[in-house]
């Protein structure tokens, strides 16, 4: 499938989910959107392209490393990669929950803590949810990639 | 004097984080980890001996929801176990290293090693159902460990696999049977003690006319029965414990002698006040007796000394389960008294048994013989502990075994028993003079003639020795006087097992009674047929050998092997590599789960549904019906994948239409993602590839299994939809009104998510991290089965890997591979 219009498209598109993606991670706790939508959002953005380019394309393409054809697709760099990305992903998770037991409070408690005068956005609230949220999208993307790229090289 | 909770938990604790620690501990110390074993179980023995003349319970909070608590109960007999286990613990891991001289997984072994005497422990101080079951269960899962210790090995696996069958199987019934009291105490002494063993035994009349009143006496009795009985090689379960002696020498000598086994023993101890009656006299007598019996009978049939060993042991667990079983005062001391003078004296035979397999080479009884020149210190040691097992006076079994027929005697004057009164003490001592023949036989291994076979034998290292000398002086002084041993700790364990305890004495007999004329009956007819013991040794072995039948390994084999097969058939069955079999047996299984579950809710219900619709919202799924029904017709992967996802894109314009963003943003960009990973997939696959429309069988087991899915996804959504209430639920308002001055988020799903259910997302997302590391595995593993490791194979694997499953498995993998993608 790697025609010239599905390359040229992938071009186009790629960036954009990405942003897109990033986006409804962080609007999450006040939109629809979150961790687990944007990792999903990021992981189709990648599967575009490993679709318009094939499964080589990261490694060899873009970090410009040659692929050993003798090792088999959990080997690669980019699969090691990913792998490492959800286990930190988990450790974010249970991480973030684990601090509020530091201040006597159950686990997993979470707090919010609103910010205002802030330039151009004049109002900002930080949730510590967001570190939860973050480790769900790292362990989202790093699976879903991880599968999709070691299936997708059968 | 009520104990210490820091003193008792460190005491539990302590090995098990010394197990922890193991690693750290051989790197260090390498092969002499076993002396940083031997700190560990004497720091443990003197925590424990710091609570000694306490009484009482403590208890940390662990599950307070549901009245469970890490809660211990220091009293005599607990304090007996546990300094038992402690004691004999230490003396093993003195003795282990010389053993083990040389040998590879040391670390394994230590480390399950303490573990098992930190379970044996717990499980003797626990005093919380849920506690005792989780540290017995423990106790399986080390001793598991250790009889499979090396692992190379069939017998020793095959040993391990049984134990572990045995008695991880027993305790299910010692659950259940806790469970059943569980519930029969928190009705009778409050629901906050329900688990509270400690405070059952505080009023167990009770709690005993409670059990009687609701008919679960029997059963709570007869499953803990088995339960304890497994664990303690109780006949026709004890074949697993001589099989046991797969295990290093060092272990069995923990495992059988001292401990483990003998937690059944305890735990009947421990429970004896609450459910001590007729019933328990008929069945724990019986049983004892039967045991005792039997393995002393096997213990002369055996031709190896550590499986003499194994099988007397077994037998005096059966001696002293049948003096719990009698319910005098006597049948409480027989069997305190002897679960202490058994571990002295069996632990020292089972090191005696190892120094002599290490040091003359071999374990058959007929190779071995006039040890004595080569071994004395060792011969000595066996002169002691030998002639204690046999019960010969003045050595410390003597005294215990004493009792033994004091209690069988007894027995007719506290409960009517008819021709069993004369049936106990019989049989009684039928089984002693079996005790008597092969104690003898073990300690002929150091006298006589010594066989010309036999090589140079060389003397123990001092490692070796120590141990089983301490135990041997410990036997010779409770022999000379076992009032020491009395009043030191066996009254106190008696006051804690026996209903009416009294001032307990021991001694010689000075004047004839009808035990006394039982013991010399049993002394005399051992010493005169001790000159026919290979007579009587080749009868039971060909006996045994004859009729297999006879023989609980036999049916145990059968059983085993038997459930196997099926197992593999019915695997097959199930499960023949083809996707489609695996979907039909999933979908079929969960149909009918869930329509069963309805109906026996009687959830089910003529209702009457009105169809109101929106305009909008029919014509979203009149899109979507015709969507499925295109899929169905279409006839290439790519325009079935294309208008799938039509149905998909149309649920998630509908859940935007019923205001439900969130999930429609989930489901669009999911949607996308099975759209781009289904197309990546199918590219792979070859055009050809299609499904033959089987026979008529295959197509009507496939039609009516999609009418059920379908018939079954239909009912629930009536179901479940139907069950709401109308308007707001309670939990709805909940959300909607802490959301924002609780989690500062305005977006209700995703603070729920985060905030109020944060450990569910945790949850989900180790299911999302074990998917992909489970597919990797399976990835990964096929590579290596296929060929041969990666490692090995740094060229030609992905040919390998790409041929082979297309040849043997048609569509398997392909399908397997696009499945995984359409699970995200």
């Amino acid at each position: 499938m790697t025609t010239v219009i599905m390359r040229t498209t992938a071009r186009a598109i790629v960036p954009i989910i990405l942003v897109v993606a990033i986006s409804l991670f962080f609007e999450g706790h006040n939109l629809p959107g979150g961790g687990f939508i944007g990792g999903v959002l990021t992981v189709t953005a990648f599967a575009i392209v490993y679709m318009a380019f094939g499964l080589d394309f990261l490694e060899r393409g873009v970090l410009g490393r040659d692929v050993d054809p003798g090792k088999g697709a959990s080997r690669d760099r980019v699969v090691v990669a990913y792998r490492r990305l959800f286990a930190y992903g988990f450790a974010i998770a249970v991480a973030s929950g684990l601090v509020p037991l530091l201040f006597g409070r159950p686990f997993l408690t979470q707090t919010y803590e609103p910010l205002e005068g802030i330039p151009i956005y004049d109002y900002l609230g930080i949730a510590s949810a967001l570190a939860f949220d973050f480790g769900v999208y790292c362990v989202v993307v790093g699976g879903l990639l991880t599968i999709l790229s070691v299936v997708g090289a059968e | 004097m009520s104990p210490d909770l820091a003193m008792v938990v460190a005491a539990v604790a302590l090995p098990f984080v010394a197990a922890a620690l193991t690693p750290v501990f051989f790197r260090v110390l390498g092969e002499g980890t076993g002396f940083a074993g031997t700190v560990v179980a004497l720091a443990s023995f003197g925590l424990l001996a710091t609570q000694y003349g306490s009484e009482g319970s403590v208890s940390l909070e662990w599950i307070p929801s549901l009245n469970i608590a890490l809660r211990f109960y220091v009293d005599g007999w607990a304090l007996l176990f546990a300094l038992l286990a402690c004691g004999i613990g230490a003396l093993i891991f003195t003795y282990s290293p010389a053993y083990m001289h040389g040998e590879s997984g040391l670390v394994r072994y230590y480390a399950a090693l303490l573990a098992f005497m930190g379970s044996i422990v717990g499980v003797a101080l626990a005093a919380d159902l849920i506690a005792i079951f989780l540290f017995w269960e423990l106790t399986s899962l080390a001793s598991f460990v250790l009889i499979g210790y090396y692992t190379a090995d069939d017998s020793s696996q095959y040993a391990a696999r049984m134990a572990m069958f045995i008695t991880v199987g027993g305790g299910l019934f010692l659950l259940v049977g806790f469970l059943l009291l569980s519930i029969v105490a928190g009705d009778v002494l409050g629901p906050g003690a329900a688990f509270n063993l400690a405070a059952m035994l505080e009023e167990p009349d009770a709690i005993a006319a409670a059990l009687r009143e609701r008919g679960l006496f029997l059963p709570v009795l007869g499953l803990l029965a088995i339960g304890a009985g497994t664990k303690s090689a109780q006949v026709p379960l004890h074949f697993w414990l001589p099989n046991a002696m797969a295990a290093p020498t060092p272990v069995s000598a923990f495992l059988h002698s001292a401990t483990m086994v003998k937690v059944g023993v305890y735990f009947i101890g421990r429970v004896r006040p609450i459910l001590v009656g007729p019933e328990w006299l008929f069945l724990f007598a019986t049983l004892g007796l039967t045991t005792m019996t039997v393995c002393a009978i096997m213990a002369v049939a055996s031709t190896d000394i550590k499986e003499l060993l194994a099988y007397s042991t077994a037998s005096h667990l059966g001696l002293m389960v049948a003096g719990f079983g009698f319910t005098s005062v006597y049948g409480a001391e027989t069997g305190v008294f002897h679960l202490f003078n058994h571990a002295l004296f069996k632990a020292a035979l089972f090191l005696v048994a190892g120094i002599v397999a290490h040091e003359a080479g071999t374990r058959e009884i007929d190779e071995l013989g006039g040890l004595r020149h080569d071994l004395p210190v060792t011969a000595v040691i066996t002169t002691i502990v030998a002639l204690s097992m046999a019960g010969i006076p003045p050595f410390n079994g003597f005294y215990s075994k004493e009792l033994l027929f004091e209690a069988a005697v007894e027995a007719i004057h506290h409960h009517d028993i008819g021709v069993l009164g004369v049936l106990y003490p019989a049989v009684a001592v039928f089984g002693s003079i079996f005790t008597v023949l092969y104690s003898l036989r073990f300690l002929s291994l150091f006298f006589g003639e010594r066989p010309e076979a036999l090589g140079h034998v060389h003397r123990p290292p001092v490692t070796l020795l120590v141990p089983p000398a301490v135990l041997a002086l410990l036997a010779a002084v409770v022999s000379v006087d076992p009032q020491i041993a009395v009043d030191a700790i066996v009254q106190s364990g008696l006051e804690a097992t026996a209903v009416d305890p009294q001032e307990m004495h021991v001694g010689l007999p000075t004047s004839y009674s009808t035990p006394v004329g039982m013991s010399a009956v049993t002394i005399g007819v051992g010493l005169v047929a001790f000159p026919f013991y290979g007579r009587i040794h080749d009868v039971v072995r060909g006996v045994v050998g004859a009729t297999p039948q006879i023989r609980p390994n036999w049916w145990y084999d059968v059983i085993v092997e038997g459930l196997s097969d099926e197992g593999r058939s019915f695997a097959e069955y199930v499960h023949d590599g083809h996707l489609r079999t695996y979907a039909s047996w999933t979908l079929g299984a969960t149909c009918a789960l869930a329509l069963t579950g309805f109906v026996a809710a009687g959830a089910i219900a003529p209702t009457e549904f009105g169809l109101e619709a929106t305009v909008p919202i029919a014509l979203v799924l009149l899109v979507a019906v015709i969507g499925a029904v295109a899929v169905a017709r279409s006839d290439s992967h790519i325009a079935g994948v294309l208008t799938l996802s039509i149905l998909g894109f149309m649920i998630a314009i509908f859940y935007i239409l019923a205001s439900a963003p969130d999930l429609a943003l989930t489901q669009l960009v999911v949607e996308t993602l099975v759209l781009v990973i289904f197309l990546l997939v199918i590219e792979e696959i070859p055009e050809s590839y299609e499904i033959g429309i089987g026979n008529v069988g295959t197509v009507v087991r496939d039609a009516v299994l999609s009418v059920a899915v379908g018939a079954t996804a239909f009912v629930t959504v009536l179901v479940t939809t139907g069950a709401r209430p109308d308007g707001a639920s309670n939990i709805a308002r909940y959300y909607a009104q802490r959301a924002v001055p609780e989690g500062g988020g305005t977006n209700i799903v995703n603070v729920i998510l985060v905030d109020f259910r944060g450990f569910d997302t945790l949850g989900e997302l180790a299911v999302v991290a074990l998917a992909a590391i489970s597919i990797l595995t399976l990835i990964v593993m096929r590579d290596r089965s296929e060929g041969d490791a990666l490692t090995d194979m740094p060229d030609g694997n992905n040919e390998l890997t790409d041929d082979e499953p297309t040849d043997d498995e048609p569509d398997g993998t392909r399908r397997g591979g696009s499945s995984g993608g359409a699970d995200e």
